[in-house]
């Protein structure tokens, strides 16, 4: 690649691509996320490719890895254009129809479209499919165009032209100022808003400042920021390059969780790639701007998304919080006023210039600008990546595009905002996505985790899982966090267990209200969450397990036991054999029965049966 | 533990405190774990007290002080899979292998790590083996997949 | 050439050294906050979260530790109020229930009002204070110890667990140490674990003047830095 040295360089490029595709008579786009990755689209785009060569098409037809495309249920997922056909679950060996067939011909494959749930129709299009026409996917859709691993991909959709924009006269100031119009605010949980932020650094004093990317994505059950930097690294570049010469800075660093070795991959890859074309290093596009951006890696503690403990980690130490009386946009890493934000914040940040502050403050609600990705998991049947306008009310999310529960049960509750956000009823779906709304109703955007739960899901052992995650996660430093979580966990373990008793659960809202107050960082601060807003709306759980000591959801181990179903029992023997206490008997074909004595409630033989037989009390 | 590979890592890192965690995560990669050794001749090259390096070192999750067995099986226990099931799969991974998460089998063939989330979320429960990964787990398919990592193993089962 | 601020705490006018905390001021003057984790000429950690205060920002309230608080000019400070008592005393609490057998965590406990314990008793002889790791690195430069591990695991330690020749056998850290006073009674026996209560007569003068150091016995227990 050469090195471009002028912004109408990048034009030129651009539209050398374009011509240059026009050749391709189709284009494949393959998943390649870490979800559809693990359900196996590698082994398939190496299938395609054989069949490509096989069928003597290789040269006309233009196949791309890409990253997220979001539908991750329906994965492994191909787009083929011309005519936006859809093809979802696909094997390695559908690859040689595909080609034949839908390459070569222009003919659909039946069997391979996504057949909605509802009507039981099969839909052609992957713009005609519901999940994806409830949302508004300003960052996601650019996935499927882009090949993480090419840059030329991410030029060609108009990659790096906010970049050329700014450096062909548009002050720093201004940038900021933009960004402050836009109205958008972090990403990643806080909600601060980004333009005051970047202000604030600009003013700082100091010659040294620096851009880090958060990616270090430590929620568990979100993967937001993994699509986006897996899918296009690039953008989150470009957002980085913009921040930088906003706020003056000559370094960035990328912050990667190291349990996301795809996105690290990637994000190293396009680094490479920006500064063999000059977007990074010396006097980029010929201009007198000059930034380059170092890759670090996450060492595994959820702690390191707090942003003063993100900066030690950098700095190669603990990754403990300090206290923020002063803010790190003053002094940040190496005492130095830096700008920190979440991948989805760089990412908003391109678009925002190109097409104006105004343009993004069209979408969303009143506080909250933009649209925002979400990673809608649990007990749903659609489950992926949905990018939906700031303000979409939650029902719309979870029914509309989440499809309801995944199989005929009640949903009774939303997770959101990960260990820091709370649980909200079926009652609040009509609150709108909105960071001052959900606050007051006790939980929180946070950075984009929705977990749906069902009436098999228990509130308590929400609460509990939540401590448990948040007393291995603390850092210990603090008092409050280190000792509250812990003895919040001790407490809703004895209710589990049916030992609880009722003024635990004054105990433990005064405890929680004292850990939000006291503690020294955010994830302190947040951490009864879990517990108070399910205390808050799902009391009465708590003292089911209390008084009638009852886990109603029949989850809490103590206190269910399991049986078999002998209607339905076949006697085919996999609890059986699976069992690792020896406490199922039973002869060949006829109903088995479980030794409650041996029984140890593990939950492996429910999980194995294939008829439902094994019920839980 | 061959002395050069350290040095390798160590090239152009030398008395630059703050590569500490790249130097160690190297370290971690190519050696299975991080040593005593290791992290003494890292303290004298990066120039960063001994007792620093031992803290960052067992701070954080990524490191492991002490050598990992042959095959490492990895339990996704971010929400989304614990509401999916991984509860029964940890059940069965411990009950199958005899150790709990962070501890290697006597025979040093298996270890058993928690993880809080893979980014795989839509095909929970996640397992991966060796960084493969295995969505919808199933206890029985764990069972099977452990099995088949080493055949002749005989299972210790605990019955606590 | 020194340079002050003017500030308020509890209602009250002081005038500051700039660069000092408010915790600083607040013993100077001889306003009761009390503190643990705080050793006058160490680094501030903020990691007891005893010291905390009301910081009063344009009319909103924010909840802060005074040790990590650097004072401002016409800074607005509340150190006593009912909210603040409160959390303390959970805090508190949540430290005697964790080290009762300490006569210092005991005397921060009944000096923060803790009546009784609502978790049970934990004999543990460390709250990671970091008074030790911070004398033995800032002012004697040996770093032989530090915080090891994390979250419930973390602790203070030599390298490897092993105390090496970095150690100069100084006694810095044990003098520091809140936990080598044993309480007044003695050791608990195991089911026997409750605070005797007895030092509670020391509170009879401060609870009349809540705001003001009565140069009670307690803080001479918990190492206040005003001894």
């Amino acid at each position: 690649m050469i090195k471009i040295n002028t912004v109408s360089g990048v034009e030129a490029l651009r539209k050398r691509l374009l011509k240059e595709r026009k050749k391709f008579s189709a284009t494949l786009s393959l998943c390649g996320g870490t979800g559809c990755q693990a359900s196996g689209s590698r082994a398939l785009i190496d299938a395609v490719k054989d069949q490509l060569v096989k069928q003597g098409v290789e040269k006309s037809v233009h196949v791309r890895l890409t990253g997220c495309h979001g539908f991750c249920e329906q994965g492994p997922i191909v787009v083929i254009e011309p005519g936006n056909i859809f093809y979802c679950h696909v094997l390695p060996d559908d690859a040689d129809e595909i080609v034949s067939k839908t390459v070569c011909d222009g003919e659909v494959i039946e069997r391979l479209l996504y057949t909605d749930p509802v009507s039981g129709k099969r839909i052609q299009t992957e713009a005609e499919i519901p999940f994806y026409l409830a949302q508004d996917r300003q960052i996601m859709a650019q996935n499927r165009h882009v090949d993480p691993c090419a840059i030329e991909d991410y030029i060609a959709i108009g990659g790096y032209s906010a970049i050329g924009k700014i450096l062909s006269g548009t002050a720093p100031k201004a940038v900021v100022e933009e960004i402050k119009a836009s109205g958008l605010r972090g990403r990643g949980g806080g909600g601060f808003p980004t333009g005051r932020k970047w202000a604030e650094c600009r003013e700082a004093p100091g010659d040294e400042k620096y851009v880090i990317c958060n990616a270090d994505e430590g929620d568990p059950g979100a993967y937001m920021d993994c699509g986006v930097l897996e899918g296009n690294p690039h953008l989150v570049l470009e957002g980085m390059m913009i921040g930088a010469w906003a706020i003056g800075a000559r370094q960035g660093y990328v912050y990667v969780r190291k349990e996301y070795p795809l996105a690290l991959e990637r994000v190293r890859v396009a680094v490479q790639q920006a500064r063999e074309l000059g977007f990074l290093g010396e006097n980029i596009l010929g201009s007198s701007f000059s930034f380059d951006i170092e890759i670090a890696r996450g060492g595994g503690a959820f702690v390191c998304g707090e942003s003063t403990a993100l900066i030690a980690s950098l700095e190669g130490k603990i990754g403990e919080p300090r206290p923020k009386d002063v803010h790190t946009v003053v002094d940040g890493l190496w005492h130095r006023p830096t700008t920190l934000n979440n991948v989805e914040t760089w990412a908003n940040v391109p678009s925002i210039i190109l097409n104006g502050s105004a343009w993004f403050a069209s979408k969303g609600s009143n506080g909250s600008k933009g649209t925002k990705i979400l990673a809608l998991t649990g007990r749903i049947k659609n489950t992926g990546l949905v990018e939906v306008a700031m303000g979409t009310p939650l029902r719309n999310i979870i029914f509309d595009i989440g499809g309801g529960a995944s199989n005929g049960n009640l949903i009774k509750a939303v997770q959101t905002g990960g260990p820091s956000g709370g649980c909200l009823p079926a009652d609040k779906f009509d609150l709108p996505l909105d960071f001052e709304a959900l606050a007051e109703a006790g939980s929180m955007v946070g950075s984009g985790g929705m977990v749906v739960m069902d009436e098999e899901t228990c509130m308590v052992d929400v609460a509990k899982y939540f401590l448990t995650f948040l007393q291995d996660e603390s850092c210990g430093k603090c008092v409050p966090c280190r000792l509250g979580i812990d003895r919040m966990l001790e407490i809703i373990t004895e209710i589990t267990e049916g030992r609880g008793h009722a003024e635990q659960i004054s105990l433990l809202e005064e405890l929680g209200y004292t850990v939000g107050e006291t503690s020294l960082c955010g994830l302190g601060k947040t951490a009864a969450n879990p517990v108070l807003s399910t205390l808050r709306y799902f009391r009465e759980e708590y003292e089911a397990h209390i008084n009638q000591k009852q886990c109603p959801a029949g989850v809490c181990q103590a206190l269910i036991t399991y049986g078999i179903d002998s209607e339905k029992c076949t006697g085919c023997g996999v609890c059986k054999d699976a069992c690792p206490h020896e406490a199922i008997m039973g002869k060949k074909k006829q109903a088995h029965t479980i030794d409650l004595h041996l029984c140890q409630k593990c939950g492996i033989c429910s999980s194995d049966c294939k008829f439902d037989a094994i019920q839980v009390h | 533990m061959s002395p050069e590979l350290l040095d390798s890592i160590l090239e152009g890192r030398r008395s630059q405190p703050h590569q500490l965690i790249e130097v160690l995560h190297d370290v971690q990669e190519h050696y299975g774990y991080i040593s005593e050794d290791a992290m003494k001749t890292i303290s004298n090259d990066l120039g960063v007290p001994l007792i620093e390096i031992y803290g960052v070192a067992s701070f954080y999750k990524a490191f492991s002080l002490k050598p990992r067995g042959k095959n490492v099986i990895t339990m996704c226990t971010g929400t989304a899979c614990h509401v999916r099931g991984a509860k029964p799969l940890l059940n069965q991974a411990t009950s199958q292998l005899g150790v709990q998460p962070g501890e290697t089998t006597q025979d040093g063939l298996f270890t058993i790590e928690k993880v809080n989330c893979l980014g795989a979320c839509a095909f929970g429960p996640i397992v991966t083996e060796n960084g493969d990964y295995h969505h919808d787990m199933s206890p029985g398919k764990l069972r099977k997949l452990i099995k088949s990592l080493h055949p002749t193993r005989t299972e210790e089962t605990s019955h606590d | 050439m020194l340079q002050y601020v003017n500030m308020k705490i509890d209602g009250g006018d002081f005038r500051a050294t700039k660069g000092s905390s408010v915790l600083d001021v607040a013993i100077e003057y001889g306003i009761c906050i009390p503190h643990l984790c705080h050793v006058p000429n160490l680094s501030e950690i903020g990691a007891c979260r005893l010291c905390i205060v009301e910081h009063v920002v344009n009319g909103r309230s924010k909840v802060t530790t005074s040790c990590t608080l650097l004072v401002k000019e016409g800074m607005v400070i509340r150190s006593n109020t009912e909210k603040i008592k409160k959390l303390r005393r959970n805090i508190a609490e949540l430290l005697v229930a964790q080290a009762p057998n300490s006569r210092a965590i005991q005397d921060i406990a009944v000096r923060c009002g803790v009546k009784e314990v609502r978790y049970p008793f934990r004999n543990e002889n460390c709250v990671l204070c970091g008074r030790c790791v911070r004398v033995c690195s800032e002012l004697f430069g040996a770093k032989a110890i530090g915080f090891v591990g994390r979250g419930k695991d973390r602790r203070v330690e030599p390298p490897f667990g092993v105390l090496s020749d970095l150690c100069k056998h100084c006694g810095t850290c044990i003098d520091l140490c809140p936990m080598t006073f044993n309480p007044c009674e003695g050791y608990m026996k195991s089911g026997e674990e409750h605070l005797c209560g007895k030092c509670e007569s020391q509170m009879l003068l401060a609870d009349n003047l809540p705001e003001s150091c009565v140069w009670c016995e307690l803080g001479e227990g918990f190492q206040c830095s005003r001894y």
